[in-house]
């Protein structure tokens, strides 16, 4: 059997490439690419330690998860377009979207 | 009358039950009447239905659970009033402002609803994965909301900057909550600080709450996770700005108090997890968000910047509860954020009420205000003073009794906590200096007309109300205590 640690290691390297993207990226959409690539890190730590406790509860919250994750880019994405439509620009370091600050 | 016999086992959920109907039915009015009115009309009529059956299950001590995930009790029962009152004020003053939008009303108050209908259940759940879910239909519904308003492309980019941050605070939270899960193989609070006593701090326990504590200090914008409430709330229209700052950012505290507070409290009993370390950040945390919130306050020429600023700071104060840790601290939280709901929500009112008379956002607009609209300006500065924290309004009131939590004991020891009141003292002396500038602005500079200005009755009757409410529960404040001081002592056994 795969030991557990190779799991959480794979979910920690998710959750760092994806915190890495937010920080970096400056297009929105690959942001929120990023963010999925996070919830997904946290999705398989869920599945993973209700696989090794024998519990099912986990799995319920992955499921919820994964339901919350595209309820959120769903809005996302119609945030972004309706941006888009205003501004002409998803770049979230252009000078369009970046009006307010302080 | 008993009403649980009528409810039965749904009673405990009856208020949102109540919303969810009119998050459903809302839409449809709207569809098929197509008259903004009609569907303020029958929002609000749902608002004060759950509103009413709250309050006959608040003052009737009733205590249930339904489906072993929501439980009424004290606390939640006075959480919902809050959200309730917030939500009421919103939605009464939505139909008369000129900045919501006029088309997609059904969509506008059933997306209120729902986020509403999210705080609720955070606020009577006991179990991470329903705060996760909660919170989550809070903050998906206040993208929406963010970004209904229209045609502004300042509200385009707000809704961008809030989704984006939002999406990243869920990630935390969620890594924070699935590694308590692995640790402990559970996610009821409860069960997890009696686990959380018996194991040894380790690593993983650490990651967990430093990604919880971010994940969730986003949703109360503490610094540093404060950039995007400012923003967020100059974007949205006025109403929603509102239900934002006075309600989201309560949940928000509220999820606080149910997750950490109980789980540290509880957790004392060891000395593994005695918390000493974990109440020195969040007395850190308390302090830099008091400070940076006033400080940069000062420098705002826009009133909702400076009115989010503020809100920053407010949430600052409350965060002394999570350094002292007592039903006494807990009690007084929760009293300052009944008595915020009104006063910064007041000073909401009075902008949005303003922005319809069509005077502007900027400080300098109100020149000359005191002339122009006597009452308006007269219940500014009340709702500034109550802010800043001068007696014998709200918000003097609430402060004292936060702060003199952090003072001392009830025995008369002195706590470790001084210097986080003297630093939430000097803060309030900073803030009254911003306070001060908008009264001064408003009473002493000239303005260019003299000429008055006519708001709508609405949002005059929803600002009477506030004014009411701070100067009520200023001279009086026993009438909302006493509910405080039961849902401290039932979160703080």
């Amino acid at each position: 059997m795969i030991p557990i640690e190779y799991f959480l290691a794979l979910a920690a390297i998710l959750f760092v490439i994806g915190g890495y993207g937010v920080m970096t990226k400056s297009n929105a959409i690959v942001v929120l690419m990023c963010i999925e690539l996070m919830l997904n890190a946290a999705n398989i730590n869920f599945v993973v330690f209700a696989a090794f406790n024998q519990d099912i509860t986990g799995q319920v919250f992955t499921i919820m998860s994964i339901a919350v994750a595209a309820a959120e880019v769903a809005v996302g994405i119609a945030i972004l377009l309706n941006a888009y439509k205003m501004r002409k620009s998803t770049e979230l370091d252009d000078e369009k979207l970046t009006s307010m600050r302080w | 009358m008993d009403i649980s016999s009528i409810f039965g086992d749904f009673t405990a959920i009856i208020p949102m039950i109540a919303l969810l109907i009119g998050v459903l039915i809302v839409p449809g009015v709207h569809l098929g009447l197509k008259k903004p009115t009609a569907t303020w009309g029958v929002a609000l009529a749902v608002v004060i239905v759950s509103l009413v059956l709250n309050v006959i299950l608040l003052t009737g001590d009733y205590q249930g659970t339904t489906l072993d995930m929501a439980s009424y009790n004290p606390y939640s029962g006075l959480m919902i009033l809050l959200f309730q009152i917030v939500l009421f004020l919103a939605v009464f003053v939505s139909n008369s402002s000129i900045e919501t939008t006029r088309n997609n009303t059904g969509t506008y108050y059933a997306l209120m609803m729902a986020a509403a209908m999210g705080m609720m259940f955070v606020a009577e759940s006991s179990d991470l994965i329903t705060i996760f879910v909660g919170v989550e239909l809070t903050s998906i519904s206040s993208y929406a909301l963010v970004t209904l308003k229209r045609g502004d492309s300042r509200a385009a980019e707000a809704g961008v900057k809030y989704v984006v941050i939002g999406g990243m605070s869920t990630a935390l939270t969620l890594y924070g909550i699935s590694m308590i899960y692995g640790l402990t193989g559970t996610t009821e609070i409860a069960a997890i600080a009696a686990q959380t006593q018996l194991t040894e701090l380790n690593w993983m326990f650490g990651i967990a709450m430093v990604a919880m504590i971010a994940g969730y200090g986003f949703k109360i914008a503490a610094v540093p996770f404060h950039m995007w409430a400012p923003d967020v709330y100059e974007g949205a229209s006025t109403p929603v700005s509102l239900f934002l700052a006075t309600g989201s950012k309560k949940m928000g505290l509220g999820v606080f108090f149910q997750i950490f507070l109980v789980m540290f409290v509880a957790g004392t009993a060891c000395s593994a997890i005695a918390g000493e370390e974990i109440r020195y950040l969040f007395a850190i945390i308390a302090a830099f968000t008091m400070t940076v919130g006033n400080v940069v306050a000062i420098a705002q020429s826009n009133i909702k910047r400076m009115l989010a600023y503020s809100s920053i700071a407010q949430a600052g104060y409350i965060l002394i509860v999570m350094a002292v840790m007592n039903d006494y601290a807990a009690s007084a939280g929760i009293f300052h954020m009944f008595t915020h709901v009104f006063m910064k929500g007041g000073a909401f009112l009075i902008v949005g009420a303003l922005i319809c008379a069509g005077i502007g956002e900027k400080i300098s607009d109100y020149r000359g205000l005191a002339k122009r609209a006597p009452f308006l300006a007269f219940a500014m500065m009340l709702f500034l003073f109550s802010l800043a924290g001068i007696p014998p309004l709200a918000g003097f009131t609430s402060k004292f009794f936060l702060f003199s939590s952090a003072v001392g004991t009830v025995d008369g020891a002195t706590s470790e906590w001084v210097w986080l009141a003297f630093v939430a003292i000097l803060n309030s002396a900073i803030s009254l200096y911003y306070y001060a500038r908008v009264v001064k602005t408003m009473y002493v500079d000239k303005g260019e007309t003299t000429e008055k200005i006519k708001v709508p009755k609405i949002f005059l009757a929803a600002i009477v109300i506030c004014l009411v409410a701070v100067i009520v529960l200023g001279v009086y404040p026993q009438l909302v205590f006493n509910y405080c001081e039961a849902a401290a002592s039932f979160l703080l056994p």
